[in-house]
């Protein structure tokens, strides 16, 4: 598990990664151009900023609303807590259902259940396929699969179904749909994320392309994993965050699928009397997660606004070359470096590349919310050095700077 | 005027200085040049070390205050003219030697020649996207030669991974991202791959090879000098 964590990605799968985003950043391109796209990212812009200002406030009315509407709600100070919580909720379970969740990935949910033999079906076709290999790792927060060519994934399903599976995209949908359907139809427990969560309705919001959110929604219980940077205040609020969101990720302007959960299934056709789980969840289970969100807000404030469309490692030119490598698990690039201070510690940062970013500021350009990525790194860099965390390379050449005003001294 | 040429100009290329002097010197440009000239602060600021990047920007903003100062180097102007106002409090009245000689070349106070090469401009990010300073560079490239550009330019310019620390810490990094320029350029009909920040131009030069390099790499300086003496 510690050695996927840290295995670079190959020559190979950087060459599809980035053919990939080459064909997405075309794609979006006349998109993001757009008046309308302009207005939107104005109007989100300040609802994440009015969001990430009144996050407490946010938070109580969250939990609230959710309760009134029949929703459990958990809040969890950091991963510990949130992966019991969701163990007491799916011991008695051999398998669970599962979306794409960034945020469970950030709490090691999968590896977490699998030491408790609960298997997890990942139903995304992109992570489906990411936790046939060995690596386990994604490039991407919305396509986790960007970096793996077409020939090696339909040999990671040959291998991993034991029979032929032709290198052909329709066939190497139809296999792992089949494989997830069949495995779905043992699980009672669907666990997601949710792109965005508005505390003044108590409604949850789920984007998704294939379908998989609906159904894994459906199963007897839902357990929704959200960081509480994905809280904003209405409904309307939330589908403006995630339709921008769809459009810097995708280059499309909606979704096929989007999904609002607000309460568990249920019904008062038969005299008013109210009955839960009718087609869907009969019990829905929020984990509201902090795990270094409060401590990133107080300390590096903007990169709180985040929607996690992944358009900074589009184009950051140090992610073109390195990949996941630049990052922290599933919080990527640049921004994900920062994230780990705060989500993991001081070392953890070091070592995902707090001192490899160029500060070239591409990002900051290509994002939404125009999020301050080098100057944060900037901050966080003479945090480290003042904690005598460094490269010894910048150490020497500052010594030759201050003592004879030239890097090139001896 | 202070010549302000940075450390990598002082002490590498000396070739950069030589050109820029020369011009100024055609164009009558009262100048001078700091004998105890020294770090502008900008590789202490980028890579954690904020008291010493204090300490050495205090020493040579003293030195700079109320003159002119031209510098060659693009980190050597942004950390001039923004980092100095945001840390030190002072505005120093810095000017690159792009808009210079773009200045120079649209009074006619310098007749730099046509030259028969295409030419691309890497736009550093210092000076680009960190001071917004796209246009006199290629104002001056226009004029003295065919610029024919790469697909990702100005804002969208790909960065050459010497900056923030990273050619001294990692160069194995920094010259995978200065490939992936050279890449571009020589994607285009360029003759010639033109910058304007002594850090990019050191970076590609190395990744372009040497001594056969796959696209010639030069310093703006260095390419107006050959248009304005061709042939004299």
């Amino acid at each position: 598990m510690v050695k996927n964590m840290t295995t670079p990605m190959d020559e190979s799968e950087i060459q599809a990664m980035n053919k990939s985003f080459k064909i997405l950043n075309k794609r979006r391109k006349k998109l993001l151009d757009n008046e309308k796209t302009r207005k939107l990212k104005e109007r989100v812009r300040q609802i994440r900023e009015y969001s990430i200002s009144h996050l407490e406030e946010l938070k109580v009315e969250a939990v609230e609303k959710l309760q009134s509407n029949g929703v459990e709600v958990i809040y969890a100070e950091d991963s510990n807590e949130a992966l019991k919580a969701i163990y007491s909720l799916v011991k008695f379970e051999n398998t669970v259902a599962k979306s794409k969740s960034n945020t469970a990935s950030e709490i090691g949910l999968s590896d977490f259940l699998q030491t408790k033999d609960i298997q997890v079906v990942e139903t995304d076709l992109g992570d489906r396929i990411v936790q046939f290999t060995d690596k386990k790792k994604s490039s991407h927060p919305i396509g986790p699969a960007a970096h793996l060519s077409m020939e090696e994934i339909a040999r990671v399903l040959r291998e991993k179904f034991k029979r032929e599976v032709k290198s052909d995209p329709q066939e190497i949908l139809n296999a792992v749909k089949e494989d997830v359907m069949d495995e779905l139809s043992h699980c009672n427990v669907g666990i997601t994320g949710a792109n965005s969560l508005a505390a003044q309705d108590g409604s949850l919001v789920m984007v998704h392309n294939e379908g998989n959110i609906s159904m894994v929604s459906l199963l007897d219980t839902h357990i929704v994993i959200v960081g509480i940077d994905k809280l904003v205040g209405t409904l309307e609020e939330a589908i403006s965050v995630v339709k921008l969101e769809t459009i810097y990720a995708t280059g499309k302007t909606s979704p096929a699928y989007m999904n609002v959960v607000s309460s568990p299934s249920k019904t008062a056709d038969i005299e008013q009397i109210l009955l839960m789980g009718m087609y869907g969840a009969s019990r829905v289970v929020v984990i509201l997660l902090d795990n270094g969100r409060s401590k990133t807000l107080k300390n590096s404030r903007e990169s709180l606004l985040c929607i996690g469309c992944g358009s900074c490692i589009v184009t950051c030119p140090v992610y073109d070359v390195m990949g996941y490598e630049f990052g922290y698990g599933r919080h990527l690039g640049g921004r994900g470096v920062v994230f780990s201070r705060y989500l993991r510690d001081k070392e953890v940062c070091f070592k995902s590349g707090l001192f490899t970013c160029t500060l070239c500021g591409q990002c900051t350009l290509d994002c939404p919310m125009e999020i301050p990525t080098n100057q944060l790194i900037e901050e966080l860099r003479r945090e480290m050095v003042e904690a005598g965390i460094l490269k010894e390379k910048h150490g020497e050449t500052a010594r030759k700077i201050k003592k004879n005003g030239s890097p090139y001294s001896q | 005027m202070i010549y302000f040429r940075g450390c990598t100009v002082r002490e590498k290329l000396p070739h950069i200085e030589m050109a820029t002097r020369q011009i100024l010197k055609m164009a009558n440009i009262d100048h001078h040049i700091l004998d105890d000239e020294e770090c502008c602060g900008s590789f202490l600021l980028r890579t954690g070390f904020a008291d010493d990047a204090r300490e050495v920007m205090a020493k040579t903003a003293e030195k700079l205050k109320g003159e002119k100062v031209l510098v060659s180097c693009a980190g050597c102007y942004n950390t001039l003219k923004n980092d100095y106002k945001e840390f030190l409090g002072v505005d120093l009245d810095v000017i690159h030697i792009s808009m210079l000689f773009e200045n120079l070349i649209k009074e006619g106070v310098i007749k730099p020649d046509k030259l028969p090469v295409n030419v691309s401009y890497h736009d550093p990010c210092h000076l680009g996207r960190h001071s917004g300073e796209y246009d006199s560079p290629r104002g001056i490239l226009r004029s003295i030669a065919t610029l024919v550009e790469m697909e990702n330019i100005k804002e969208n310019a790909r960065c050459c991974g010497a900056g923030g620390g990273v050619k001294s810490a990692y160069p194995e990094i920094a010259n995978k991202l200065a490939q992936k320029r050279i890449d571009d350029a020589l994607e285009t009909d360029a003759d010639i791959l033109v910058t304007s920040c002594s850090f990019c131009l050191v970076n590609l030069q190395e990744a372009s090879g040497n001594p056969k390099p796959k696209i010639k790499v030069m310093d703006l300086s260095e390419i107006l000098l050959w248009a304005l003496t061709r042939g004299k």
